[in-house]
């Protein structure tokens, strides 16, 4: 677990952290990673994946409208908000 | 009259014969809220509306099945119009357009939401100390965890304060603080409650369940809390039974399977005799015990710390101070607002889940970690099929010892190892419930039974049994003077 | 130093799907912002995921449209990655096993087929709407696109330049019309694709490195954008640099791509299978019904065009390219018995005025009731060809019912003989000179005397009608 490998990660996951803390949690993850290895223990090669313990199919939805206009709930639960849009620093493209 | 450490079936019975009234019962529950202060248990009460709804009642009677019953919500479950901040700076002024299936289940059953319970943030912690809102006191001890991360609710059904509180269960998060706070917690199968409403953790492993005095309470409350829910399509359509009726039926002829993998010899003796003295009141109920292997259950705990962490990276994506929740200020671009946001808006352990989860998710980690865990995971599934073509219910401690003090467990993966006992039960998706077994220094320990899938039943059943035979869960913590 | 351009694209197609794929929120384009988002669609907590089963119902009708393989089985991964229009900070889409398998579809290329390959089409939910012109300093979000049910087809690196990328393109657009699944409307971003291009030496083995266009909507900017991207790539290989393998942008008022810079390189998108949604299951039934209820196809309209009306196979062609082309074709048809007439004005005058105004059918003013009239006028000789081209010219303006606009233009037809006779009468009495001229052998003179009786009556003679007309009274 290099530093490169800790700011990329971090940058992945939108985390910044001072110099500080950025050692403790690179130990931390060093030895989780390593605590984790266990894994290696074992030989799973054959073995499918267990994504969901329901090993069941999905029910799904038939195509009908359901949802009433919530707009101006959800902007007021917004932090930044104009009557229209959400609304976040200018994004340059 | 006190209505501090009744049952539900108590308070029920109260209510229906007028010894106290709707609203006489919410103002003595709120009284020892107030009076529990110091436990630090509720996050956000709910006691206008709580009391309006008790008076209500007195106007109305209902015959709901548990019409009056006050009962405290963790915080991880969204409550329309009622601050949910799932333990979480980052969620501190959120007020949710909605409510969980299980709040709606349960209120309209008749229950009455007092408030929202501690927690350990996100639900990302083994001792309720991950909170933003600071932690809870065991009230079996000054500055004993009460374990977590459903630390508040366990606690105020510990101290008497309300009959029941919810509880969610990712890796041991109903029964490890139920085991520590000297309850009775279920988990249920994986599908059993519907999540629509509960707060991701790991969308694989979440599951909700009752916390409560005693095995009966729960399975009154797994009645109402169980629904087949169309907004969940991982909500299981199988037959929802009534969990109370073979509560009382003999014990006599059971298999429980002890695993041999789960080596006790680490633990303290003290709590090994503990165990040892819960068999053998199970033996002189007419249980059987024998060793059953499950050869992979000792990797159990890397591979939650895979997949927990992995999910939780991508659920846990949403909160990125643009739709709801906390915004740094002045962000001077949106990767600032982004990073700065989620920094300031995020406690230490969950940012450390992210991270583990991002590592193992990416590219050229994924196979070697994510994928290995899966595969691994289905292994530990695999294990229990076949244990339980040998033994109807599988038992062991719930935990490693009592409650420990706080701040007392600085390094994460002792933390995790809290988990030992607990974790399969969730990876496999499996039922398991944690009963009160004993006490070491005056605090609190529980056995874990596991069932198999869809069982509830028999594991109320014979946790039922025990308790009807012991009086490890009728103890009460030492009460504060008012 | 000969050059070989390698293009694949992924072509985004959003379903027309009443609701979006994960939630029961309208899809309809064009709603005030963020009113047409549920509490899934912004991502609140605590929500999950429920598919909508009309989205996999239309996403297997491409599949079997382009006899591809149908995976009964299909299932749903997370794409991890932060934009403002993407609320709960992953897409849901699928990656290891998608709805659709591999397929092929025909394109046509100056008259040359060509079969391409597609790699796969898979299912997943569209973002909302990023703006970022509207405020001073900030971005607007409207999240009413955010979870609209996409499908995305994935060529293989067959295509080898733009001809054949916008032919590509334009095959899928006029598939995805014909089965009913994507309404085709390219102005509001129903159909937008992404291009690969690399290009490498020609007796090169491997690829060369590709770069990555992203989000072009219009066939003209593909186009465009290949040629620009490929005249860059080859500069650069010339100079003996290298390409980088990026995502760039077409600029379509500059007319070139640039790269888009931003952190793209940093991006892992972190797939993993979607824990809140399980396996999605077709059964045999219900793909025997997809199957059996999929319309006739373009290729399949052709050949069935000119076996039962007996046309060219350049004018069936053109007639079995689109749906509302067909439509116009077949209900008309229903009013004469005379194919050839009607082909004849939907390959002539119609093509000419779409092609004209490059626009599409269900963009005129042109409805197939009102053109099966206007034919059935013809042959009921109401009104002359000629009538006929400036009625359509006026439907083209108003979109006014063929009889309104005959009747308050005055247009009908004189058949009536007396009446001809009478005015053929009056010209000839008015042109002794030319009279003379005629009868004297100049032949050619019988046009100007059929010119002035339709000038005289405003082109609504029949012509037929005026010809034995004047016939009768000068050659006897």
């Amino acid at each position: 677990m290099d530093k490169e490998t800790v700011a990329t990660i971090s940058y992945l996951s939108r985390l910044a952290f001072d110099k500080q803390n950025e050692e403790k949690i690179t130990r931390d993850l060093e030895n989780i990673i390593k605590f984790v290895d266990q894994l290696d223990s074992i030989d799973t090669s054959d073995i499918e994946p267990l994504k969901s313990p329901l090993e069941k199919t999905a029910k799904t939805r038939e195509d009908k409208i359901s949802a009433q206009n919530r707009k101006e709930q959800f902007l007021k639960n917004a932090p930044d908000a104009n009557d229209d849009y959400f609304l976040v620093p200018r994004v340059v493209e | 009259m006190s209505i501090q450490f009744k049952t539900i079936k108590e308070l029920s019975s109260m209510l229906q014969s007028k010894e106290v009234s709707n609203y006489e019962l919410l103002q003595e529950t709120f009284k020892l809220v107030k009076s529990y202060k110091h436990l630090n248990a509720f996050i956000t009460l709910n006691e206008e509306n709580a009391l309006k709804k008790a008076r209500n009642l007195d106007n109305n009677t209902s015959d709901l099945s548990l019409s009056g019953i006050p009962i405290a919500q963790k915080d991880l479950f969204v409550t329309k119009g009622l601050r949910t901040t799932c333990g979480s700076n980052m969620l501190s002024n959120f007020i949710p357009p909605y409510s969980a299936t299980v709040i709606e289940n349960l209120e309209n059953a008749g229950c009455i939401s007092i408030g929202k319970t501690n927690m350990d943030e996100f639900a990302m912690g083994s001792s309720n100390e991950t909170s933003f809102y600071g932690n809870v006191n065991n009230p079996w001890g000054e500055n004993l965890v009460p374990g977590g991360s459903s630390g508040g609710s366990a606690a105020v059904v510990a101290a008497g304060i309300v009959p029941a509180a919810t509880g969610t269960d990712t890796g041991g998060s109903i029964r490890q603080p139920a085991s520590l706070c000297g309850i009775t917690g279920i988990k249920p199968t994986y599908g059993r409650i519907s999540r629509w409403g509960m707060i991701a953790f790991a969308s694989s492993l979440d599951q909700a369940g009752p916390m409560a005095r005693t095995a009966e309470d729960c399975a009154i409350l797994m009645n109402e809390m169980c629904s087949h829910d169309n907004k969940d399509t991982t909500s299981l359509d199988e037959t929802i039974p009534d969990f109370t009726k073979d509560l009382d039926a003999p014990v006599k002829g059971l298999k429980i399977g002890i695993v041999k993998e789960f080596d006790l010899s680490k633990l303290d003796s003290n709590v090994v005799k503990v165990f040892e003295d819960s068999k053998k009141h199970y033996e002189s109920l007419g249980v059987d015990f024998v060793e059953v292997s499950l050869p992979n259950i000792n990797l159990s705990v890397p591979t939650y710390y895979v997949v927990a962490p992995a999910e939780c990276s991508s659920n846990l994506s949403r909160f990125d101070g643009v739709k709801f929740g906390k915004r740094c200020d002045d962000p001077k671009d949106l990767e600032d607002l982004y990073i700065r946001s989620r920094s300031e808006g995020f406690g230490e352990e969950v940012k450390r889940r992210i991270l583990i989860g991002s590592y193992v998710l990416s590219a050229g980690f994924y196979d070697a970690y994510y994928k290995k865990a899966q595969q691994v995971r289905r292994l530990i599934k695999n294990d229990f099929d076949n244990a339980f073509k040998h033994v109807d219910l599988i038992m062991s401690p719930t935990t490693r010892g009592t409650a420990f003090e706080a701040g007392s467990m600085s390094d994460p993966i002792q933390m995790y190892l809290e988990d030992l006992f607990t974790v399969p039960a969730n990876l496999a998706g499996l039922p398991g419930i944690s009963i009160p077994s004993g006490y070491l220094d005056s605090k609190p320990l529980g056995i874990q039974l596991i069932g198999n899938s869809l069982q509830e039943s028999q594991l109320l059943n014979v946790a039922h049994n025990f308790q009807m035979t012991s009086d490890w869960h009728l103890r009460t913590p030492p009460t504060r003077s008012k | 130093m000969t050059w070989e351009t390698v293009i694949g694209l992924e072509v985004h197609v959003q379903l027309s799907t009443k609701t979006k794929l994960f939630s029961g929120a309208s899809t309809t384009f064009g709603s005030e912002p963020n009113t047409q988002v549920d509490l899934i669609d912004l991502g609140l907590p605590g929500v999950l995921p429920v598919a909508n089963k009309e989205a996999f119902y239309k996403a297997i009708r491409f599949g079997l449209a382009t006899n591809a393989e149908i995976n009964q089985v299909s299932m749903f991964d997370r794409k991890n990655y932060f934009y403002p229009d993407l609320p709960k900070g992953y897409q849901i889409t699928q990656m290891e096993k998608p709805i659709v398998g591999t397929g092929s579809i025909l394109i046509n290329v100056d008259g040359a087929e060509k079969l391409i390959n597609i790699t796969r089409a898979h299912l997943e939910e569209d973002a909302g709407k990023s703006i970022h012109d509207l405020f001073d300093g900030e971005t607007g979000v409207d999240l009413n696109r955010a979870g609209t049910p996409l499908l995305e087809i994935v060529s293989e690196p067959e295509i080898s330049n733009a001809k054949e990328a916008v032919a590509y393109f334009k095959a899928i657009h006029q598939l995805v019309t014909f089965l009913d699944i994507c309404d085709g409307n390219m102005a509001q971003g129903s159909m937008r694709c992404d291009v690969n291009v690399s290009v490498k030496k020609i007796d090169d083995k491997a690829l060369g490195t590709r770069a990555e266009i992203k989000n072009i909507n219009s066939f003209k900017f593909i186009e465009r954008a290949i040629n620009f991207e490929v005249a860059r790539q080859i500069k650069r290989l010339e100079k003996g640099e290298s390409i980088i393998q990026e995502t760039r942008l077409y600029d379509s008022i500059k007319n070139e791509t640039r790269s888009m810079r931003s952190k793209e390189a940093a991006n892992d998108y972190r797939y993993f299978p979607e824990p809140d949604l399980l396996p999605v299951v077709i059964s045999d039934k219900e793909l025997e019904e997809i199957r059996i209820t999929l319309p006739e196809l373009p290729k399949q309209k052709e050949i069935r065009f000119i076996e039962e009306h007996s046309l060219e196979e350049s004018e069936a062609k053109i007639l079995a390219s689109s749906k509302a082309m067909a439509n116009l074709f077949e209900d008309a048809s229903t009013k004469t018995k005379d194919s050839n007439l009607i082909a004849k004005w939907l390959v002539g005058d119609v093509s000419a005025l779409l092609n004209k105004e490059n626009i599409s059918i269900e963009e005129s003013n042109l409805s197939s009731v009102n053109f099966a009239k206007l034919i059935e006028r013809i042959s009921d000789k109401t009104i002359s060809g000629k009538i006929a081209k400036s009625v359509l010219e006026e439907i083209w303006v108003s979109g006014n019912d063929v009889d309104l606009i005959i009747q308050e233009k005055g247009l009908v037809q004189i058949q009536d003989e007396s009446i001809l006779e009478d005015i053929a009468k009056k010209i000839i009495e008015d042109n002794p000179d030319q009279v003379n001229a005629y009868k004297g052998g100049k032949e050619k003179l019988f046009g100007f005397f059929v010119g002035q009786v339709m000038k005289e009556t405003q082109g609504k003679a029949n012509p037929q009608g005026v010809n034995e007309v004047l016939k009768k009274l000068l050659d006897t």
